[in-house]
């Protein structure tokens, strides 16, 4: 399963990198996140609300994101 | 740093009626009241009609009114006064971080969920053994979304437990609620000074002091007496102009929260309006950082608190957006004083709008 690694990087980052790599997997497929900043599962469960997506948390550091949408809005789709 | 165009931050300047007594007081009032010369007869009378006017104010008997130099040690004596070692204390996951600290003394202790609106889960209430000894701790309504409790259907639903309500961001924009056991106000809720927290204890045979203590003195009484005179001329003022003001600024933050669902695109508004105070808006963009946006907007002159991890001290998001399962980066908190304009709000939803935008590309 593809990996984005966003160990390191602050909030909202993680979740700008999730939004842009999910378009990229076909619809039910899954993407595995890595991030350390202890906003990331508070904020991917909101992002996960927001976007009609699917995530599960593995481990304090490890979260599994599935999609189930059309295409999400990124960062820089907001017009 | 821009021109300030708008405060919406949280801190407000001193009621002009109260900074107007302060000087005033601080002649008159300085003398230690529990003397007997004639000078302490005198602050003895003043301080008793401050006292007779804030409980007044606050709808209690001024002989169940403690005043406190240090707000937050009143919020632990309405908390801690009523526990005994073996009762458990309950509050929500959205309290202040200092219940949590009070909680972490005691071995029993539960904390309530939330749901997404910020309001006490009643199913979390459940447990009637904790409810039979139990204190809950309940936070009126929440300094960082501006989100009021359903107080009576929470009370009605706490059986047996001690009730401390935290008053500390309303004031008495809420009235207390019909059964209460202690309540905890701050004289900067109602554009008092700082430095005045205020305890009403409903009945003083179930409190205890729960600091080393000699006799029979409840709390020590140790707050500054002009400041205690501000704050009661302040509530005074305040309470006056609070009602129209409030209706007024609760169609403010209606038409903010419009202005800002129809203009940017996903955005968390914290809590229903008709459940939340009617001068505090906490809003949070996705993808948007929130120091930056803070920045942007002080640029142009408003000035907003943030509730981000980015803009905290220790960076941990916070708990309260947390809790409630909403975005915890981007988010800014707007707060509508007295006074302030429509054009003004306007003004900063259209600030917002154009900040979250760039800051989007």
């Amino acid at each position: 399963m593809e990996q984005v690694n966003c160990l390191g990087r602050r909030c909202p980052q993680p979740i700008i990198d999730i939004a842009k790599a999910i378009n990229m997997v076909g619809e039910g497929d899954s993407l595995i996140l890595l991030a350390d900043d202890p906003a990331t599962w508070p904020d991917l469960r909101a992002w996960a609300r927001m976007t009609g997506n699917e995530v599960r948390q593995n481990s304090s550091t490890e979260f599994r994101v599935t999609r189930r949408t059309q295409n999400v809005r990124g960062a820089d789709q907001h017009h | 740093m821009g021109r300030v165009v708008g405060n919406f931050q949280s801190e407000t300047p001193l009621h002009p009626k109260a900074r107007e007594i302060l000087l005033d007081a601080i002649d008159q009032g300085w003398s230690d009241p529990k003397k007997l010369t004639h000078q302490s007869a005198k602050a003895r009378i003043l301080r008793d009609h401050a006292l007779e006017s804030l409980a007044a104010q606050l709808a209690v008997h001024p002989s169940q009114l403690e005043i406190v130099g240090e707000p937050l040690l009143g919020n632990f004596f309405a908390i801690e006064g009523l526990l005994q070692p073996d009762d458990t204390l309950l509050y929500s996951a959205t309290d202040r971080k200092e219940v949590f600290a009070i909680a972490q003394q005691h071995t029993k202790k539960i904390e309530l969920s939330v749901d997404i609106t910020g309001q006490i889960q009643i199913e979390s209430l459940r447990d009637s053994h904790a409810l039979l000894n139990g204190v809950l701790a309940l936070q009126v309504a929440n300094g960082e979304t501006g989100v009021v409790q359903h107080l009576e259907e929470i009370i009605d639903s706490a059986g047996a437990a001690r009730i401390a309500c935290d008053f500390s961001t309303c004031g008495p924009r809420i009235s207390l609620p019909m059964r209460w056991d202690t309540a905890f106000y701050d004289a900067k809720s109602w554009q008092g000074p700082e430095g005045i927290g205020l305890v009403a204890i409903a009945d003083g045979s179930s409190w205890t002091n729960p600091l080393p203590h000699i006799g029979a003195i409840r709390t020590p009484s140790s707050a500054s007496l002009p400041l205690v005179l501000a704050a009661a001329v302040a509530l005074e003022s305040w309470h006056e102009e609070e009602k129209s003001e409030s209706p007024r600024l609760r169609g403010l933050s209606e038409s903010l929260r419009r202005q800002i669902s129809t203009s940017i695109t996903d955005c968390d508004i914290a809590g229903d309006l008709d459940s939340s105070l009617p001068h505090i808006t906490s809003l949070s963009f996705l993808y948007v950082e929130g120091e930056e946006l803070l920045r942007k907007l002080d640029g142009g002159g408003f000035s907003v608190d943030s509730g981000s991890a980015c803009t905290s001290e220790n960076l941990k998001p916070s708990h309260v957006l947390a809790a409630m399962g909403l975005l915890t980066h981007g988010n800014i908190r707007i707060t509508l004083h007295h006074g302030v304009k429509e054009k003004e709000v306007n003004d900063l939803a259209v600030v917002v709008k154009n900040a979250v935008t760039e800051l989007r590309h």
